[in-house]
């Protein structure tokens, strides 16, 4: 203990040639190494995403010439994928057409999304329930089971009911998907709008689809937006589901994934660097600007202790 | 001298404190489990109770009220009857209504008009299956559901051919037993809802005659549909929820899980042969008959465990490291650091991976950038001396296809995962270190704590205490993480090896695929030989496996048992 303080005077006593080797010149090459540190990362982290801009608005031959630093712009790409079709008798493009397809899907999501989580998560904090714990318990449990062997099931359904194809009905599974997270997310919301609130517009008459509507939607709003973001970015970039359920109806991701097997033609890496990036490019907007959700759940339950 | 004694004492009782800390740990984590285990034993008690005293009940109600207990009978065999004889008119046509649905859809599905004419015609000596040919949607969904078919294409029935498409004749068209099956599962979900109306029926007309009798004034159907809105009006709105969930995942579940009971493998080709309920057979073929199964599937499952522990460890620690040295005193402009560190968090996962399969692809930018340096040789040396990549090899570097390059195939799949997943904990962490009560610090600077002891006995305790559950569930959905495989390598080099069992044999396991994208190619990717119920026994050990530990955490969060 004594020693380490002695330590501490003798650096704030140092002068002349000796200060530069104590202190100096330490903090130089502490500064040096982790601003090195950090270039090297933002190297790293910016390659591939740099590479694929490039490769974007790139004329190249093959997608293995595009330099990482973007050295040409040519709008090629995206002419080409905005004029693509794969059959003449198409009304849109292939990919314009896969774009509205999906946009369909995430708007219906969302509004079914928002909908349902409000009513369940108005259920769940206001009122009592026979097993209510069980059956949350039951809805995350069953959530583990690997999607896609559900597939199978969900094809045969679909085909049974004829709804191959259909994207609203693809929404539904989404919306079946996402309630039960969403409900814990609101629930975790609206326990915090205190329940003297409820009472007073009960008091005054207010049925209890007035309160929700009036009073605990409105107040949870925040909430219900985040969740609104989340369900309409989730289908944008699902792969499995749709490839199955919609076989003759593309969605975006099928688009994009079809772009790079060689099987059906045509394989056109390129192509895919330009339609990912116009759909990467707003998708990452919106996850920046929501970074601070990421430690909203956390840090709450930190500071609770 | 004084002082190298204190440090020594300090040392001890420092690791006293470790080894007391790890038991009070392992106590701790043991009482967790036992009461876990516990809660599971009480669930099934209370099961048990529930269904005794619901039969104890009945026994008292048809003793003590026994008019009362007729009424709910008659609700019993005709929905709504008892209704009617409590003289509730709406009521008793409401329920009436509900079971008339469910009898219409039956009848118009169904071909039950042509049946006495056509069974007439026919020798009753024959074998017939009645509910296969003119059954509606219900009855044809159960017999489907237990029998799983019975004729295929090919075969002799009511003197006429069984053909695979006929569209005059539903009856000579050969049964597609998974269909017969997804059917039977949708049908007894809906015979379970009319149960419910059902029970409901009952129990209402048994407690209104129980009312009249005690000269209590009966409500009208108006008050009762109020009564009804408002005393349930929190299981009405979850209705719509409660029924997507049922039909696009309790239902799907339930098939797949019954699949793993089934014979349904890649010798199956639907409508010339018919599943059959199996029982456990497959679960005892992965594990017991083929050694060479039992090896893969060990095999597959130790990658796909090591891959979720090394995936969430290295992007933990990472991720870690770079919210320190941001937050640190030397670092100027945080913001923007943090903004460009954490773009790689923010690109869409599939298109980052199908962006680097694609970097790494034969042609990929990876082998002409150092083709280009001229390093392809300096750096295939290093590879081999490394041990990432078997000997032998020429040219180009084959990074995801070459058998005998599987580390480094795994290797790389773990570096992509990094540089996916870091900023997600670096983020984390930030936030977390921005809560730590900085008296802490305080108190530690005042009694000479150096930056390390800082570190290490202040910011690395809270950090690790506040993201652990956090870690629990990336490990949980690295373990299942599909795209992270099927998109980057799509499974990767083949296992070098003849001693494939039969069963797998067009879809073996390639060296970086994980349980779940092994799956998904038994499941989907090998033509018409899909071994389904090998598919769907995976799926349910997969499922045990992560939902023991999720729901182990989840029943542990303080916030989740709270009451509302």
């Amino acid at each position: 203990m004594a020693f380490r303080e002695k330590r501490r005077t003798d650096k704030k006593e140092a002068t002349g040639v000796l200060r530069f080797f104590v202190t100096t010149l330490p903090k130089v090459v502490k500064h040096v190494i982790v601003y090195a540190w950090l270039l090297l990362w933002v190297g790293i982290a910016l390659a591939p995403i740099s590479w694929m801009v490039s490769a974007a608005f790139s004329d190249a031959p093959g997608i293995g010439y595009v330099p990482i630093i973007p050295t040409s712009f040519t709008l090629d790409n995206y002419r080409d994928i905005l004029t693509y079709r794969s059959s003449t008798g198409q009304l849109f493009p292939d990919y314009v057409d896969s774009f509205l397809t999906t946009l369909l899907v995430a708007t219906v999501t969302t509004v079914l999304v928002v909908i349902l989580s409000a009513l369940v998560g108005f259920a769940v904090t206001r009122f009592r329930f026979h097993a209510k714990k069980p059956a949350l318990l039951l809805m995350m449990g069953l959530q583990m089971f690997p999607g896609f062997m559900g597939m199978i099931a969900l094809f045969i359904i679909f085909r049974v009911f004829g709804w191959l194809n259909n994207p609203f009905y693809l929404s539904l599974i989404y919306v079946a998907g996402a309630i039960p997270f969403n409900t814990f997310i609101v629930r975790g919301f609206m326990r915090n709008v205190p329940k003297s609130l409820d009472e007073a517009a009960a008091i005054d008459g207010a049925t209890n689809l007035q309160i929700m509507i009036k009073i605990i939607v409105p107040l949870a709003a925040p909430i219900m937006g985040f969740i609104a973001v989340t369900a309409f970015m989730g289908p944008w970039l699902d792969y499995i589901l749709p490839s199955i359920l919609m076989p003759n109806n593309e969605t975006v991701a099928m688009w994009l994934f079809r772009m790079n097997v060689p099987t059906p033609q045509p394989y056109r890496p390129m192509w895919f660097m330009a339609g990912a990036l116009f759909l990467a490019v707003p998708i990452m907007i919106v996850q920046i600007y929501m970074q601070k959700y990421v430690t909203y759940g956390l840090t709450a339950g930190a500071e609770k202790g | 001298m004084d002082e190298n004694k204190e440090v020594k004492t300090e040392d001890v009782s420092w690791k006293t404190t470790l080894i007391a800390k790890a038991k009070k740990l392992g106590r701790c984590i043991f009482t967790r489990f036992t009461n876990f285990l516990a809660g599971i034993v009480r669930f099934f008690r209370s099961l048990a109770t529930g269904v005794f005293c619901f039969f104890k009940n009945l026994y008292l109600a048809a003793k003590n009220h026994p008019r009362s207990f007729l009424k709910g009978l008659s609700s019993f065999f005709l929905m709504g009857l008892g209704q009617f004889r409590n003289r509730q008119w709406y009521k008793g046509a409401f329920f009436l209504g509900i079971l008339l649905v469910f009898l219409l859809t039956e009848f118009l599905t169904g071909d039950y008009i042509y049946a006495p004419a056509e069974l007439s015609r026919y020798p009753a000596e024959n074998t017939l299956y009645f509910f296969r040919d003119y059954g509606g949607l219900f009855t044809r969904g159960i017999w489907g559901f237990f029998s799983l078919g019975a004729l295929t294409v090919g075969d002799m029935y009511r003197g006429q051919l069984i053909v695979n498409e006929d569209f005059a004749y539903d009856w000579l068209q050969s049964d597609n037993s998974r269909t017969l099956m997804g059917e039977g599962v949708i049908v007894l979900v809906l015979v379970a809802i009319l149960a419910a109306f059902w029970i409901f029926s009952i129990r209402d007309a048994y407690i209104t005659d129980k009312k009249l009798r005690a000269g209590l004034e009966i409500e009208r159907f108006k008050e009762w549909l109020r009564r009804i809105w408002d005393q349930f009006f929190a299981y009405i709105i979850i209705i719509p929820a409660v029924g997507l969930i049922l039909f696009f995942i309790l239902m799907p579940f339930l098939f797949s899980f019954l699949v793993g009971f089934t014979n349904y493998d890649a010798s199956i080709s639907l409508r010339s042969d018919l599943i059959e309920w199996h029982g456990f057979a497959t679960f005892r073929e992965v594990f017991g008959i083929d050694p060479a199964f039992r090896t893969f599937f060990l095999r597959v499952l130790g990658w796909t465990t090591f891959y979720a522990a090394m995936s969430s460890f290295t992007v933990y620690v990472l991720g870690f490291f770079q919210a320190v040295v941001i937050e640190s005193r030397f670092v100027r402009y945080k913001k923007l650091w943090r903004l460009i560190l954490i773009l790689p968090w923010a690109v869409p996962g599939m298109i980052s991976l199908i962006v680097f399969s694609n970097i790494f692809g034969a042609d990929g930018l990876m082998n002409r950038l150092l083709a280009d340096w001229g390093l392809t040789d300096a750096v295939r040396n290093i590879l081999e001396t490394t041990r990432l990549i078997g000997e032998g090899g020429s040219g180009t570097i084959e990074w995801f296809t070459r058998p005998a390059n599987a580390n480094l195939a795994r290797f790389l799949v773990l570096t992509v995962n990094l540089w996916m997943g870091y900023p997600y904990f670096m983020l984390l962490i930030t936030g977390v270190l921005s809560i730590i009560p900085q008296d802490l610090y305080e108190a530690a600077d005042i009694d000479g704590g150096s930056t390390t002891q800082k570190f290490r006995f202040i910011t690395l305790p809270w950090v690790v205490r506040a993201t652990a559950p956090v870690i629990i569930t990336t490990f949980t959905f690295n373990f299942n993480n599909f795209g992270a495989i099927y998109f980057l390598t799509g499974g990767g080099p083949r296992y070098l090896t003849d001693d494939i069992p039969r069963a797998i044999r067009d879809t073996p396991p390639g060296q970086t695929d994980i349980l779940i994208s092994w799956i998904y190619k038994i499941a989907f990717e090998s033509g018409d030989h899909n071994a389904y119920n090998l598919a769907a026994v995976y799926s349910i050990l997969v499922f045990i496996l992560i939902a023991i530990v999720s729901l182990y955490y989840l029943s542990r969060l303080k916030t989740f048992w709270e009451e509302d």
